[in-house]
């Protein structure tokens, strides 16, 4: 089955960002090649849903990352190799008679462009084939190697030492070719065994894009994540953060089933919204089998995501935003309906509509989603008065807020979670700070004089 | 002084902007040269601040409006003429005459175009001003005209003696002698009176080409009053956007100066507001309003904030936004100007307890300006219970009908606080909690 999640929830993450804005993906966008840039940006379109292979591919990344392994071919030879590869035209093909003397006049005075890319194609392929023979050897196939079990790595090894390859082994890349060498050689790697060759270009671009990730994950001291049974339904995450911010600070947070709805409160600018995102995109890395932008990850894996952090009204279509709302909730609950597990995050439920409804509302959807044990949900709302009833109701619900602490008259921030409900009402403090009654009274008694 | 309406404002009412859609300039933009809309677009950005000017801008398109002319010139023909004639000629006659002779020599000698191309420009002046002046002359002597002065400068400019040639000239051809003379009168002797005359005739296009998009969709014009008395009433507000839009009275004085304006979401609390804001802002540019009978003491500006932004890039949340922008309006305010102050929504990024202070503390110590007038609307309809006991304050709401399960709007305001609570039925129709349940 399919890991599903949707455009909304990969904007709310800023999964793949505005262009040229900072993304996760630009976060691990830095690939040697370029059609390892390609595999990457589809890993992030297909996350995994099977622990299994969540687990190998985490085990292969660690691996390297453990290894230190830099990616050793020079990403010029893929070029020269993917423009040889790419004409495919019979006619092109080298033949190993003689050239006439004409050709031959031809090419004295200007060279033959054709003869050049397969000359260099050539070249590249040997010098690839040599660098990736080695790899595995020194590398991938050391003792304790998750490679080793890894089958594609292991029919790759064997290609290795099979015709065309072994042939090119054997070559030395810098040695100029006689033109009936080169003839066969073509014939050999560009039709012959053309699939051979393409397979093993896309393994060494894979290899780029872990060995890629398990540099960032050095650089950036990410931990990878572990997928436990999907039958424990739990996430437990220690000091997790948002992999974008600064100084961002890390909060742990766990989920069972007998608490898998995290109620989160908390005033204005404390914080809530970027919570819920750092824990959206580790949810998200981790189901690729990235590492994460924490210090330990256990998770169950899920049948999906979806986030609601930024819904944008559709006025267009005369919706308002709490009809907007409505609609995601739909959306969600006709997942649920359908026996999945997923990983819910709704920032601010029912914001766009009254007080009264808002409430209502937020008890009648928190205590449905109550019921689906198996799936996770962090809501956050401003209608605290809510969650006393809901606490009295949902025994499943865990209550969790990010607090205000008042210096002086002004607030700050600590951004670290505390268990409980807020109470933290600041926003007259706010209003009075910036003195806005002061000035309204003040300009009455000077226009009444 | 200048109207006053801030960025956030104009972009709430989404007043400017020739590009934008549905805009409001671009809904007035009907007319036909690129020099009237450029005084269209000088008058959007710089509406009036005296009763009088505004009173006699709107007399005038009073007039159009019901003379029914339509304008008879395309943009082509008066750009090419504004071109040729603001080319300027030489000062003296000889000068002028000995270019055109070389011009003429060069176009028969190397083909060159310039020749061609001050004869096309004089001709196409010619026919121009013919033209113009057979238009002008169906404007008879008509005193009540309030643009008859500048019709009849126009008209002495037409029949100057020195121009009387022009009916004769029709032809096309003309001697490079008479080609010099002409150019000569046209562009130097007479180039402030011609100037004079397109520019008035640019007036013409705009004056015509609004009053009649205001007759088409039945808009009708404002009278302004003296700023003293902070009077406004108007029937039929509607949104001159919006086709079929569903008209509502609007009344504010001295003793009454705020609206606290409740209602569901979706049962038209900011069109109504934007409406508002909007004919405010056109009547005080003397233009055709989407309102009936309305009078209005001329106000020194407008603010709104209707849907503010988070300027998240700067750290600011949705409440702390709105902080902001209410306090920047409070600044203006109690330095005393006379100003109309729209708050949709004021506090939605706030918890309730907050919201509700905050609406109650605001909105009491805004009513207290009877110089100026308030829209407010709110979901906080508690707040509403408390505040009502203040003379000055209106309680409005626009209802939500409930047509079995479907909520239908009739977008008619009426007295007293909403109590219409359909979110939750909302969520039922749309069949959530079985979902959830199954």
């Amino acid at each position: 089955m399919l890991f599903t999640t949707d455009k909304q929830t990969q904007e709310d993450l800023n999964i793949y960002g505005k262009q040229g804005k900072d993304s996760i993906l630009s976060l691990f966008n830095r690939t040697s090649t370029l059609n390892g840039g390609r595999i990457l940006e589809e890993m992030f379109n297909y996350p995994l849903s099977d622990a299994e292979a969540i687990n190998k591919r985490v085990g292969i990344i660690k691996y390297l990352k453990a290894a230190a392994t830099a990616f050793p071919f020079n990403s010029v030879l893929f070029d020269q190799a993917e423009q040889y590869l790419a004409n495919t035209d019979e006619r092109s093909k080298l033949s190993a008679e003689k050239p006439s003397l004409e050709k031959r006049l031809t090419s004295l005075v200007a060279t033959d462009a054709d003869y050049k890319v397969i000359d260099s194609g050539v070249m590249a392929l040997i010098e690839i084939a040599k660098h990736l023979d080695s790899l595995l050897k020194n590398t991938l196939f050391a003792a304790g190697s998750p490679f080793k079990s890894d089958t594609e790595s292991v029919s790759i090894s064997g290609l290795l030492t099979e015709e065309p390859v072994n042939l090119l082994l054997r070559e030395t890349p810098k040695h100029k070719f006689s033109r009936e060498k080169l003839a066969t050689f073509d014939t050999l790697l560009r039709f012959r065994h053309r699939d051979t060759i393409q397979r093993i270009l896309r393994y060494v671009y894979q290899l780029d894009v872990y060995i890629t990730i398990a540099k960032v994950a050095t650089e950036r001291g990410f931990v990878f994540p572990v997928a436990v049974a999907r039958e424990e339904h739990i996430v437990k995450i220690e000091s997790f953060y948002h992999p974008q911010l600064k100084n961002a600070i890390a909060n742990s947070l766990e989920i069972t089933p007998d608490k898998n709805i995290i109620f989160l409160t908390g005033a204005n600018m404390a914080g809530k919204s970027t919570f819920m995102k750092s824990l959206g995109i580790a949810m998200y890395l981790a189901h690729m089998g990235f590492p994460v932008a924490a210090k330990k990850m256990e998770f169950s894996v899920r049948d999906g995501i979806y986030t609601t952090i930024n819904l944008p009204d559709n006025l267009g279509i005369g919706a308002s935003h709490f009809y907007a709302e409505v609609l995601r909730i739909k959306k969600v609950a006709r997942e649920l309906s359908t026996g999945k597990n997923i990983f819910v995050i709704f920032d601010e439920l029912f914001r766009g509509t009254n007080v009264k409804d808002a409430y209502e509302a937020t008890i009648a959807i928190t205590s449905a989603f109550a019921k689906k044990c198996n799936s996770m949900f962090i809501i956050s709302t401003h209608i605290i008065e809510a969650g006393d009833v809901l606490r009295e109701r949902c025994p499943n619900i865990e209550f969790k807020f990010l607090p205000t602490r008042m210096d002086g008259t002004i607030p700050v921030y600590t951004y670290t979670l505390e268990t409980g409900i807020t109470d933290d009402r600041h926003g007259m403090i706010i209003i009075n700070n910036e003195g806005i009654l002061e000035l309204l009274k003040k300009g009455k008694e000077a226009i009444a004089i | 002084m200048s109207f006053i309406a801030d960025k956030q404002t104009l972009e709430d009412l989404n007043l400017l902007g020739k590009f934008k859609q549905h805009s409001i300039f671009s809904l007035f933009n009907k007319v036909n040269t690129s020099g009237a809309e450029k005084l269209l677009i000088g008058m959007f950005q710089n509406p009036l601040t005296d009763a009088v000017a505004i009173n006699n801008r709107s007399a005038i398109f009073r007039y159009f409006h019901s003379k029914e002319l339509s304008f008879p010139f395309n943009n082509e023909q008066f750009s090419m003429v504004d071109n040729y004639l603001s080319n300027g000629s030489g000062k003296y006659y000889p000068v002028v005459l000995m270019g055109l002779g070389k011009k003429k020599l060069l176009g028969t000698i190397v083909k060159d175009e310039e020749y061609q191309k001050s004869q096309n420009g004089l001709l196409q002046t010619i026919a121009l001003l013919n033209k113009c002046k057979e238009f002008i002359s169906q404007f008879s002597d008509d005193k009540d005209n309030p643009f008859y002065d500048k019709v009849l400068t126009v008209k002495n400019i037409l029949h100057d003696p020195r121009l009387q040639w022009l009916a004769s000239e029709q032809s096309g051809k003309l001697s490079l002698t008479k080609m010099a003379r002409y150019d000569h009168l046209l562009r130097y002797t007479m180039e402030a009176e011609l100037a004079n005359l397109i520019g008035t005739f640019y007036q013409l296009d705009l004056y015509i080409s609004v009053a009649n998009f205001a007759r088409t969709k039945m808009f009708d014009y404002a009278t302004a009053l003296p700023a003293k008395e902070n009077l406004l009433t108007a029937t039929d507000v509607r949104h001159p956007g919006i086709e079929k839009a569903v008209g509502n009275p609007v009344s504010f004085h001295q003793n009454s100066n705020m609206i606290f304006l409740t209602g569901a979401n979706m049962a038209g609390k900011s069109t109504f507001m934007k409406s508002f804001g909007i004919n405010v802002y056109l009547a005080h540019m003397g233009f055709p309003v989407a309102a009936k009978e309305m009078k209005f003491s001329v106000k020194e500006g407008i603010y709104t904030s209707i849907n503010v932004p988070d300027d998240l890039n700067m750290g600011y949340s949705h409440f702390y936004a709105e902080v902001l922008r209410v306090k920047k309006v409070a600044e203006e305010v109690s330095s005393g100007k006379s100003l109309v102050v729209i708050f949709d929504e004021l506090f939605k990024g706030t918890n309730v307890k907050d919201a509700y202070d905050a609406t109650l503390a605001v909105t009491a110590a805004y009513s207290e300006y009877r110089n100026c007038m308030f829209i407010i609307s709110t979901h906080i309809i508690e707040a509403g219970e408390v505040l009502k006991h203040q003379d000055n304050l209106q309680m409005l709401y626009l209802p939500t009908i409930m047509n079995g399960n479907v909520p239908t709007y009739p977008y008619k305001l009426e007295a007293g606080i909403s109590s219409d609570r359909h979110g939750m039925m909302i969520i039922e129709n749309e069949g959530i909690l079985e979902l959830l349940e199954s």
